[in-house]
């Protein structure tokens, strides 16, 4: 067939844009308003959380003993936000307030930022872990194996997860002697507590995970290309972790996204209920301190909660933000 | 259904052995405790028996709905429970039925409308609504109405000091605004976000557009054609939140300072008051286990491609 | 002089995106004369479906009917309320899907999906319009039909459901009738007789047809006259036989090329290029990318359509210059 007597090309494009999925899903990203605020939120948090030492008006509290007031004198416990004290000539020095022991309620959000990030990262990374294993495990080997986990995880999804996480972490807190614990080759400190909590959190959340993940699975094994590979001969793990699992990417992450702030939320409430880790000064750990006397005390209930509910929302726009631009279901 | 139940009813009793005897574990939230009272202790409540006969004694106890005896005061804990459960399920009723009446409706409309200012606004609330902790939501009400306003009461299920209001159902009405107003809100928000986006999906079918070629009202399109297809995930919610009206909202109840299961959980969660704890741990699960089965029978009734199988 | 029950003039429907404009018909123009078979053929995304919906004003969202004029037996449509629209729909104007297992209801049973249709228009008592169903998927050839319309879609087998949809387009007896591609999701063997199906059915109600269709095979067997849309333009309109015969657009004798026969030896030929992006189509024809006969007027002027024969018209610049092979001459 004689080719065309023009040039074969289309139209002008103004400049070469790349096709990769993933290219195209950041284009579609950032058209999203909502998401690119989420982001914005979430990359805040973060900074906050890395770089607050450094900026916060106050030193965060000692390691132990939190009910240790240490801050200036005995005067200074009680106020309420500087913008809104007519006895404070110093609009900025306080900007949340102070709690009943003496504490800055801004410095100690501040400061609590990093266990938020703490809390939320390595929850969704346990989380996320085993819910991949124990889903990719199911999906693929199917029968019996399916069958098993599957009535596992629901039976952790049937339990009432709040119910029980109080009582799991209320006996291992009490059996915990020390504080800290070190990780033997890096020697990093980690709060003991928090761990416990966060440990019995991701014990709590891989069911769910794990149910959508073996969906997924599911779903990607009955595509035609993966019959493909399989004629030409890949192994199991082969198909396994270079076909399947890239493709559950997608999914993987948006789900972190809101594991993330699941876990956050979850977090502040087990601390605000008074089980969480007394010392560590969480968001949730705050609303716990004060709870008793918060009719004088407000500003110390009300913000660290704005700290939380704005957190927690960023990472839900981002999420939703992520999830409609690596799923596009409008056919638009 | 039963093997879960069996799995939980295991997994409820090792908790307590979880960290080691549980009586050393009492002994560390009461260092005063003397090693005879210990010991009296252990004899009462069978825990020098081999494990497995406790575990036995205590499911056929369990069977027969006696839950034994609560480890701080010994009052049988299926009378407490008793007691706890009414406080707890008028809360909760009321709050299901509202924000399932509300927010189906919301839900379509902001579907039937998307990208109008109405629908802008209802999602980001929805967003706002689940990513909210809940007990702050409380803790903003009891600032500005209790504290500040003093317009209601702050916490408990009935008055006090006195009867607000002067009237004994004014009063439980004041009480009950607050906390269901908060339960209410997240329920919403999770709804509406369930049934809009459902409904934006089904929206898009092309047996809609066949309806609507077709000369059918608006309507009918939407209420009879679209929501049953749509309504699968409603239904779901809905059934787990009628099996956790036991399990409740310990936060909420803790906010408030409200006499129900939630509340009293918590307590003994704290003081690891075995009995209690895992005699509401059983029931809820009970529940949930009924209520799952109930969604699974409304499915079929829905959805008849399910039905032949 | 025959009636014309369709006049569509200049329509334009754009949907309007994240990703841009999509220009899904821009500026469409052709009519139906009554008891007319009509083809509309064209690839995807030529706006083929869109204009029927455009007709039927049932375009979702985010599409709006910009521009543009289209009279039904004399009337105005887009001159109507909604509440008028609703009356012509699915009583005198109807249209039938391509996949028949999207456009029925899956949680309803056939009966109820098709009393809805009788009832929205009118009035009739149950036990009535359940004889009329019943004779009307006897009309369609639906075996037993009595005591499968109580069964649900998921029960039927492609050809049946499509028969199921055909009954339910053909309820209130309309005199239009839009087939959007209604055998391409089914059997080869299931295609024939749903085809021969629909032309009984069209002689028996007398009814005017407009056949979409990318399937040239299908354009031969049932229609008399086609329009061809090529990106949300007409190319060419004429006689069904005139068109096989003497192409007179570049894009036809593509299309008609590219069909694959037994009796013929030569290769299969593609028409080279892509489908036009239709946020950015090309300037002038939107053809001219993919033309062998493009010159510069092609990629700066739109051509329009001109009547160059009797009943046969084709909006191509070059048409004088350019001679096209037909069906026999290849």
């Amino acid at each position: 067939m004689a080719s065309n007597k023009k040039e074969e090309k289309p139209k002008e494009k103004p400049k070469r844009r790349s096709a990769g999925q993933w290219a195209v899903a950041w284009r579609r990203f950032q058209r999203n308003k909502a998401g690119v605020f989420g982001l914005i939120i979430v990359m805040a948090v973060f900074f906050v959380g890395i770089f607050g030492s450094f900026f916060a008006p106050y030193p965060a509290r000692p390691d132990t003993g939190a009910y240790a007031p240490f801050y200036e004198k005995p005067s200074q416990v009680r106020k309420p936000p500087s913008w809104l004290d007519p006895e404070q000539p110093n609009k900025w020095k306080y900007l949340f307030g102070t709690t009943p022991i003496g504490t800055d309620v801004f410095s100690d959000v501040i400061h609590g930022t990093k266990y938020t990030i703490y809390v939320g990262l390595v929850v969704t990374i346990i989380t996320m872990a085993l819910s991949i294993v124990v889903g990719a495990i199911a999906g693929f080997y199917g029968r019996w194996v399916d069958n098993l986990l599957m009535r596992t995880a629901e039976v952790f999804l049937v339990f009432p997860s709040l119910l029980f996480i109080l009582v799991f972490v209320r006996i291992f807190t009490l059996t915990v002697g020390e504080p800290f614990w070190t990780i033997p080759i890096v020697n990093v400190q980690i709060p003991a507590g928090l761990t416990i909590v966060i440990l019995i959190l991701a014990l709590f959340n891989w069911a769910s995970n794990a149910r959508m993940i073996r969906g997924e699975f599911l779903r990607v094994r009955e595509l035609e290309f993966i019959e493909a590979e399989r004629a030409l001969g890949a192994s199991n793990i082969r198909i396994i972790f270079r076909h399947i699992l890239p493709n559950l990417l997608s999914s993987v992450i948006v789900v972190s996204t809101l594991t993330i702030a699941y876990a956050i939320l979850l977090e502040a409430a087990v601390s605000f209920l008074g089980f969480g880790d007394v010392n560590t000064i969480t968001w949730g750990q705050i609303l716990q301190e004060n709870f008793s006397e918060m009719r004088t005390v407000w500003w110390a209930e009300i913000f660290p909660g704005i700290a939380i509910l704005l957190t927690v929302f960023g990472f839900n726009l981002l999420g939703d933000g992520l999830s409609d631009a690596l799923n596009p279901r409008l056919r638009e | 259904m039963i093997p879960v139940f069996l799995g939980i009813s295991i997994i409820s009793f090792f908790v307590m052995y979880a960290a080691g005897d549980p009586l050393n574990i009492i002994r560390i939230g009461r260092p005063t405790i003397t090693q005879e009272t210990i010991d009296a202790l252990r004899r009462y409540y069978g825990l020098d028996k081999p494990i497995p006969i406790q575990y036995l004694t205590w499911l056929t106890n369990l069977l027969q709905l006696n839950f034994g005896k609560s480890l701080y005061g010994g009052r049988p804990v299926n009378f407490l429970i008793g007691s706890w459960l009414w406080e707890t399920a008028k809360l909760q009723l009321i709050s299901i039925l509202l924000a399932f009446a509300i927010s189906i409706p919301i839900g379509i409309n902001s579907a039937k409308k998307q990208y109008s200012k109405q629908d802008v606004a209802v999602t980001s609330i929805s967003l706002f609504g689940v990513s909210m902790p809940t007990f702050w939501l409380g803790l903003i009400l009891i600032i500005i109405f209790s504290f500040q306003l003093g317009w209601l009461p702050s916490a408990g299920a009935h008055g006090a000091p006195y009867l607000w209001f002067n009237d004994p159902i004014l009063d439980e009405l004041a009480h009950l605004i607050m906390p269901v107003t908060v339960l209410v809100y997240v329920m919403l928000a999770q709804n509406i976000r369930l049934i809009r986006a459902n409904m934006l999906e089904i929206l898009r079918s092309d047996y809609i557009l066949a309806a609507r070629a077709s000369g059918l009202s608006e309507r009918k399109v939407i209420y009879k054609y679209a929501l049953r297809n749509a309504i699968g995930p409603v239904i779901t919610y809905l059934g787990i939140s009628l099996g956790m009206i036991i399990a409740g909202a310990p936060m909420t109840e803790y906010v408030f300072n409200w006499p129900g299961l939630g509340r009293r959980y918590v307590d003994a969660a704290m003081r690891l008051d075995f009995p209690v704890v895992m005699g509401i741990t059983m029931i809820i699960t009970v529940m949930t286990l009924i209520a799952n089965l109930i969604i699974d029978i409304a499915y079929v009734y829905i959805d008849p491609r399910i039905r032949l199988r | 002089m025959t009636e014309t029950t369709l006049n569509i003039e200049g329509l334009k429907t754009y949907f309007f995106t994240e990703a841009g404009i999509v220009k899904a018909v821009d500026g469409i123009s052709f009519n139906l004369k009554k008891g007319e078979s009509l083809g509309l053929v064209g690839e995807s995304g030529s706006g083929k479906t869109v204009t029927a919906l455009s007709v039927l004003r049932i375009v979702p969202k985010p599409g709006r009917i910009i521009d543009g004029k289209v009279e039904f037996n004399g009337d105005d449509l887009f001159k109507k309320t909604e509440k008028e629209m609703r009356r012509i729909r699915g009583s005198e104007i109807a249209i039938i899907f391509q996949d028949p297992s999207s456009s029925l209801n899956p949680v309803y049973n056939v009966e109820t999906q098709l009393r809805d249709v009788i009832i929205a228009h009118q009035n009739i008592p149950k036990k009535e319009a359940r004889k009329k169903l019943i004779e009307l998927l006897e009309t369609v050839e639906l075996p037993d039909a009595e005591t499968r319309m109580r069964e649900y879609p998921h029960q039927f087998s492609g050809g049946m459901k499509q028969r199921v949809a055909i009954a339910r387009a053909l309820a209130l007896e309309p005199t239009l009738l839009f087939a959007d591609e209604p055998t391409t999701n089914l059997d080869v063997t299931i295609q024939a007789q749903v085809l021969d199906l629909l032309n009984d059915l069209k002689k028996r109600f007398g009814m005017s047809l407009v056949m979409i269709t990318h399937d040239m095979g299908i354009i031969a067997k049932m229609t008399t006259r086609v329009v061809v849309l090529y990106a949300g333009r007409v190319c060419e309109i004429a006689k069904t036989y005139d068109l096989f015969e003497r192409p007179r657009h570049p894009y036809t004798e593509a299309l008609l090329a590219a069909v694959p026969r037994l009796d013929r030896r030569k290769t299969l030929r593609v028409i080279p290029g892509n489908i036009p992006n239709l946020i950015e189509p090309p300037t002038g024809c939107r053809f001219h990318p993919r033309c062998n006969y493009a010159t510069q007027t092609c990629k700066e002027d739109i051509p329009v359509l001109e009547e160059i024969e009797p009943e046969h018209f084709v909006a191509c610049h070059e048409w004088r210059n350019i001679s096209l092979k037909g069906e026999r001459s290849h």
